[in-house]
């Protein structure tokens, strides 16, 4: 099945590339043509001057004339030129933008004379793509940034002199001497109708703030610091004063955008007469379309119907081969980069514009495919770095591309003194920059990485991306797109590519194919998993630029929809204070509350159906329904002054106001999200267009998620604004509604009522309850479910909502949080299996324990056949004491994140590791690098650390698998868990018994070292019956009771010899497919693929069994 | 069918223990010619082979080879139940799963019957060729089973020089350096016996001139090797069969260490030595 849909797909691809070439070839020609009317004009070749200062130096012969045929081609690369000039009087510009930054410049001439006269100014840079795809760089001039700080009654317009004079002379105390701003705060106003977010304010009274503006975004933060140390305001007190800070904390960019309504990836216009187009010559960047204009004259579109689209924006993946020397993972102080394959596609459409490849030293053509080829490394790479710029990309892709591709490539042009090539961004003349970042956040976890900046590009690595999304028990590409797009990637090992290299140009065209192979693996995924469309959405819906969704947590996301929703509703935020590092801070951090509820899990094999209620969006409903927000939380002291009536209390003892006091905005938040998440889902429903689904869809999951991370947000106290009065509450309610319906539901289903049982809840956990009617029927129990859903709804707050959605039957409740069940959402047909907890997606596990429990499940959950899973363990165990089992089965993989040395104790990968470098340091698994290995058998008492043993080589030297510690170490646990609620004596059924007596103990080679295999001698056995051979001269193969039957045992022999040949060709091909060539050698040694365990065996069970059949002498 | 009886049963349980804990399970070969074992360890570094003649059994009969597969200790713990006086006897039939062990106590008052399920191993046969070996050292089997011993608390490894008139057991550890040398004490009791041996090919015969302290060396060439101390300490557990042991050693070739037993056969282990590029491998 696997053979044949993976081969259906490789044919495809290849006539994509064959149809892609044909285009290809077309557009060349067309383009040759006018290729000297285009040359001027275009933007590329003229700033190409600017930067490209060393005379380009070329090799003589054949590779030199490669190069000409890259400067002849190049035309194609670009992106379509503009119609005709923007003209600014009549044409307005519409673009997506995708990228906002800012610099600090010189003040443009838009602004006045005044400002301009203090010295320079934050420009902030959006960067886009417009309908048509092309590029567009706006400056936007005149944004001040600005902050609150709160001031006292007595606090009026005449002190704001004062105020400001008295700030300015600590501004310029503090500074240091390096960057001499002459001026900061420019400018202060009293604001009147504002109030703090925080703490519900009894007669709605206003604050008194300051609004005061800078001049550079970096000054807010020292401003405040200053504020909140106290400063000294003369004619308002005699001493200093402190003054507590809002909203300064806030990244500029984001300021801006919350201010003109800017969320990512939206639409912006820029109407006629409003802006002014730069012309050639002043052109700061790359882009086709630049322009200045006034932060105040664009308008910015919400993402809804037609700006709901996306534009074709470019995006370019890319993946680099470098040559590594034996035993060490490649490092770019010596080793070459000698591949960068780079594909380009447009947002949209189906099939990349450009497949192009840069080698070092020839390589043979490839179909669909530009194959640029250099002698020399250093042309190698300012090339592509002219193609980068050339190409001007709005997406960078790749593979693990942030701490891998990018680093090496700009390191490697480092050391080689490429002083031209580090200019990917889009911004003329500016060198890239690269710095090392811990990301720390409690839903991703710590990760350390690097952080390039490549301005007006976004950086989209897929493997920050699949790690953050998905929990996969490997995340290397190959296995990532094994699980995704469902098919294997070859594997090239790093030292194999180092020979490939230095073969001929046959054998470095492979190379190159493996390469562009990673390079589009990227892009289906990106297309398979709809990352574009999702990120987009989510960047819509919650307002921040694209960038920030991989590189930040969930907070900015929040926090950039409290301040637009604080905004129109006259509130701002208060600054949260920096903790400082002491002690304190450490105990401050971890602050705890009680979480969910989880109801005891009554284990057991239910085989009536079992109801399950669930709490839709439970956090989200109780926080709109109890009005939980920062600004409805009352302070202590307050509550004695409030009616009773306009307030609740939560389980807790805090006191929120009730809606008609005041609404707070966070349920406001969670209203809008969740509303146009009904929307979305409606329109979803309505929608036929594919594309347009993906966006739908992507918005639906971008709103849950983005509902549900409030919560978090509000507990997170290492966070900008944590509240754990409203996380706390939040817990609570959750807690008591679960309580409740579980009281409310025993007490109505129960046969005294009428009901055909009594109702037991068996489980419960934070948001759902599974409850057993007692009835043999589905239908019933469904009835029930929906009765009991709706009874139990009334009695809680609106929105609260239980919902009855699914029945498992039959249920498999092992123990809290683990459990399985046959989902049925109608009586009619059961939907699927669900499980929760049980598959162990861990990474230390081998593949036989998956196997083994998703098919027990499905026996006993599915097909209701108990005695048939029993049957099938028992067959499995047999089958791994006979060492039948595939290996790849038993292999399990670690990643070597540090030198066997490093680790405090000793690890089974790691020691392992260290043996095969000994054994051959080329192929040994190097610090990053995954290490397969399996369990072999070892002394007794032998630690786990001394039995791992690279399968390859287990398998080569017919070393016996440790089956004891497969069953013991990994099956016994999981296997017991899911059939004690269903067997009695679980462990003697499965583990022990007849299946358990029939064992193979295979002999080891004799090449294996050291052991006394090298000098004990395997006496013929007969091929009949195993009884050893005493007279040769009657048969070499067979003993005296079986060599009657001799024509019986050549034929099996034959046959076995035959078949396995069979399946290896099968094998054989099957890999030489998913390397695209028939004709060439196998080099994949991809330790995450299964075909490439059975092709060994396979290969090995071939020698030996041709090896029995020679035995015969025929 | 087969049927063995052993009138001395303690030899069975000792045999058995001597080997339980190297190889878990194990084919054994019933054939005219007696009650035999070869099987490797599971880190293959060493080879024990057992045998039991037929003619040192009391009865013994074998119509056609049968090869029993046992979990030794499972076969362990059913011989532990005999007392050492008992008589044993194993049964099994040509086609059958089980193996029955009876024991009779001396008074021949109490009958035991005990069966296990056979187990099917598929596995080959392995030997060990045999050659003439450089050195041959025979001494007092509690004195080797203490120098093991007492090596083994320094150090991992134990090196065996053997020259003409002594043997030297080395080695070193964390801690320090251990050197034990035996010297030689008569040449003629060994030469006695070795002429015995070549005379009655495998059948040996313990003689008592060779008690004690003793140590015989017969050497065509000095070999020095170096073998694990885990695997020799493991081999030692077969002190009780016999008063002495004998080490077989050449130059890049297996270690022998063999114990006989009395009217009947022998057990053998063949342990490779170290060599120098594997030492960092195994430790």
């Amino acid at each position: 099945m696997n053979t044949t849909t993976t081969t259906n797909k490789r044919e495809g691809d290849e006539k994509d590339f064959e149809e892609e070439e044909d285009k290809k070839r077309a557009k060349k020609d067309e383009l040759e043509e006018d290729e000297l009317e285009t040359q001027e004009t275009h933007p590329w070749s003229a700033n190409e001057e600017i930067l490209e200062e060393e005379v380009y130096v070329q090799d003589l012969g054949k590779v030199s004339d490669d190069v000409k045929v890259v400067e002849a081609e190049k035309k194609s690369w670009n992106r379509k030129p503009l119609a005709r000039p923007i003209d600014g009087q009549t044409d307005s510009i519409l673009f997506q933008q995708l990228d906002i930054d800012y610099i600090i410049g010189q003040p443009h001439e838009m602004l006045g004379q005044e400002r301009r006269s203090k010295g320079q100014a934050a420009i902030l840079r959006m960067f886009g793509v417009t309908e048509d795809g092309h590029s567009v760089c706006v400056h936007v001039h005149g944004f001040n940034p600005y902050f609150y700080c709160a001031v006292p009654e007595t606090f009026t317009e005449q002190h704001i002199p004062a105020f400001l004079m008295s700030l300015n002379s600590q501004m310029m105390a503090h500074q240091r001497s390096s960057n001499s701003a002459r001026h900061f705060a420019l400018d202060a106003h009293l604001i009147l109708d504002k109030q703090s977010l925080m703490n519900f304010q009894p007669n709605g009274k206003k604050g008194r703030f300051l609004r005061i503006i800078m001049m550079l975004p970096t000054q807010v933060a020292q401003a405040r610091g200053i504020l909140e140390n106290g400063i000294h305001v003369d004619e308002l007190h005699q001493s200093a004063l402190t003054f507590p800070t809002f909203e300064s904390n806030i990244l500029y960019t984001l300021r801006f955008m919350v201010d003109r309504a800017v969320v990512g990836g939206n639409w912006l216009e820029l109407p006629a007469k409003n802006y002014r187009v730069r012309p050639q010559q002043r052109k700061a960047s790359y882009c086709q379309i630049e322009c200045d204009v006034m932060f105040d004259r664009f308008i910015s579109h919400a993402a809804e119907g037609k700006y709901s689209k996306l534009a074709p924006f470019r995006i370019l993946s890319v993946d680099i081969e470098c040559a590594g020397r034996k035993g060490f993972f490649p490092d770019a102080e010596q080793d070459p980069v000698i591949q960068i394959a780079t594909l380009v596609t447009e947002q949209g459409s189906d099939s990349p514009i450009i497949k192009a490849i840069w080698t070092l030293d020839t390589c043979a053509p490839i179909v669909g495919a530009e194959v640029k080829s250099f002698r020399d490394e250093r042309e190698l790479l300012r090339d592509w770095g002219k193609f980068m710029r050339a190409v001007d990309p709005d997406m960078l892709i790749g593979y693990n591309i942030v701490n891998f591709d990018f680093p090496y490539l700009i390191k490697r042009a480092q050391t080689l003194g490429v002083q031209d090539f580090p200019y990917w961004g889009r911004i003329i003349g500016k060198q890239l920059t690269i710095k090392d970042t811990t990301f720390s956040s409690k839903a991703y976890g710590t990760r350390e990485s690097k952080e390039i900046t490549i301005e007006g590009r976004v950086q989209f690595d897929m493997l920050q991306a699949i790690q953050r999304d998905y929990k996969l028990s490997s995340y290397s590409l190959n296995s990532v797109s094994a699980h995704f797009l469902g098919e294997q990637k070859e594997d090239v090992h790093h030292s194999a590519i180092s020979e490939l290299q230095a073969g001929t140009a046959e054998t470095r065209r492979r190379l190159a194919v493996y390469c562009l192979k990673d390079a589009y693996l990227p892009q289906r995924l990106l297309d398979k998993l709809m990352y574009t469309y999702n990120y987009i959405e989510m960047s819509r819906v919650t307002g921040v630029p694209l960038s920030f969704l991989l590189a930040r947590g969930q907070s900015i996301k929040v926090m950039s929809q409290l301040l637009r929703k604080a905004r129109q509703r006259g509130l701002i935020i208060p600054a949260r204070r920096d903790r400082g590092n002491g002690p304190n801070a450490q105990l401050e951090g971890e602050v705890a509350y009680e979480g969910a509820t989880v109801l005891d899990a009554k284990a057991g094999y239910y085989e009536l159906p079992i109801a399950t209620l669930d709490f839709a969006s439970l956090y989200p409903s109780i926080m709109m329904a109890h009005n939980l927000c920062y600004c409805t939380l009352v302070k202590q002291h307050d509550v004695a002054d409030l009616p009773p009536e306009a307030y609740t209390k939560a389980p807790t003892g805090d006191v929120f106001v009730k809606s008609t006091q005041f609404k707070g905005i966070l349920p406001e938040i969670l209203e809008e999200l969740l509303s146009a998440r009904k929307r979305a889902k409606q329109d979803l429903k309505k929608a036929t267009d594919p594309l347009e689904r993906a966006v739908l869809d992507g918005r639906q999951l971008a709103l849950k998620i983005s509902a549900n991370s409030v919560y978090g947000f509000t507990g997170a106290t290492v966070g900008q604004l944590p509240c754990l009065e409203i996380s706390a509450s939040t817990t609570a309610y959750g807690r008591q509604m679960i309580d409740h319906t579980k009281k409310l539901v025993e007490e109505k289903y129960t046969t005294a009522n009428g009901y055909e049982g009594d109702a037991e809840v068996i489980y419960g956990d934070t948001d759902s309850v599974m409850i057993k009617f007692n009835c043999k029927e589905l239908k019933t129990s469904m009835e029930y479910g929906l009765e009991a859903a709706d009874y139990v709804s009334a009695t809680f707050t609106k929105p609260i909502k239980l919902e009855f959605e699914k029945c498992y039957w039959p249920y498999l409740l092992i123990s809290k949080k683990r459990y399985a069940g046959l989902l049925w959402e109608n009586s009619e047909k059961w939907t699927k299996m669900d499980t929760k907890g049980i598959e162990t997606v861990r990474r230390d596990n081998c593949l036989l324990v998956r196997q083994v429990v998703e098919t027990c499940l499905t026996k006993i959950l599915m097909d209701r056949d108990i005695p048939g899973a029993v049957k099938y363990v028992q067959n499995t165990i047999s089958d791994l004491l006979m060492n039948k089992l595939d290996l790849s089965l038993l292999v399990i993989t670690k990643g070597l994140t540090k030198t066997a040395d490093e680790y405090a104790v000793k690890a089974a990968h790691a020691e392992l590791a260290q043996r095969m470098f000994l054994r051959d340091p080329a192929t040994a698994p190097v610090v990053g690098d995954r290490v397969a290995y399996v369990m072999i058998k070892a002394t007794k008492n032998a630690k786990g650390y001394e039995k791992s043993e690279c399968p390859i080589y287990a398998m080569d030297n017919n070393l016996p698998i440790d089956h004891k510690h497969y069953l013991d170490n990994f099956l016994t646990k999981p296997l017991l868990r899911l059939f004690e609620p269903i067997l009695q004596n679980a462990a003697s059924v499965l583990l022990s018994g007849e299946h358990t007596r029939s064992i193979a103990l295979p002999t080891p080679s004799s090449t294996l070292a050291g052991g006394i295999m090298r000098f004990a001698k395997v006496r013929p056995s007969c091929v009949g019956c195993r009884a050893p051979i005493t007279d040769e001269k009657l048969s070499k193969s067979l003993c005296k009771h079986c060599v009657e039957d001799e024509s019986k045992h050549l034929q099996k022999a034959l046959v076995t010899v035959n078949e396995l040949e069979k399946d290896f060709n099968r094998l054989w091909t099957q890999c030489q497919r998913c390397q695209g060539s028939l004709h060439q050698d196998v080099l994949c040694t991809s330790r995450d693929c299964p075909i490439f365990y059975r092709r060994r065996k396979t290969q090995k069970d071939l020698i030996e069994a041709t090896t029995t059949l020679k035995r015969f002498d025929w | 069918m087969f049927e063995a009886r052993i009138l001395q049963g303690s030899i069975l349980k000792k045999v058995l223990e001597s080997i339980k804990d190297l190889v878990t399970d194990a084919n054994f070969e019933c054939t005219a010619n007696g009650f035999a074992l070869q099987a490797m360890d599971s880190s293959h570094v060493s080879l024990v082979a057992l045998m039991l003649r037929s003619t040192g059994f009391d009865h013994y009969r074998c119509d056609r080879d049968v090869t029993m597969g046992m979990n030794l200790l499972n076969m362990s713990k059913m011989l532990k139940c005999a007392d050492n006086d008992d008589t044993i006897t194993m049964k099994a039939d040509d086609a059958g799963d089980v193996v029955t062990f009876m024991f009779e106590n001396p008074k021949a008052d109490k009958i035991s019957d005990f069966q296990m399920k056979l187990m099917d191993i598929d596995t080959e046969h392995l030997g060990i060729p045999d050659t003439e070996y450089e050195a041959t050292v025979k001494m007092s089997s509690n004195e080797f089973q203490r120098i093991c011993r007492d090596l083994s608390s320094i150090g991992d490894t134990v090196t065996i020089a053997v020259t003409k008139d002594s043997v030297k057991f080395t080695t070193s550890g964390d801690i320090g350096e251990a050197n034990i040398t035996c010297r030689r004490t008569s040449d003629g009791d060994m030469k006695e016996e070795k002429v015995k041996t070549e005379e009655d090919g495998e059948k040996v015969h313990n003689t008592k001139s060779s008690e004690g302290q003793n140590v015989d060396i017969d050497l065509q060439e000095p070999v020095t090797l170096t073998f694990a101390l885990r695997y020799l300490n493991s081999f030692c557990k077969a002190t009780s069969l016999c008063e002495n042991v004998r080490l077989q050693l050449s130059k890049e070739l297996p270690v022998v260490v063999q114990y006989l037993i009395e009217d009947m056969g022998y057990v053998r282990f063949y342990l490779a030595p170290k060599i120098e590029e594997e030492d960092a491998d195994e430790s």
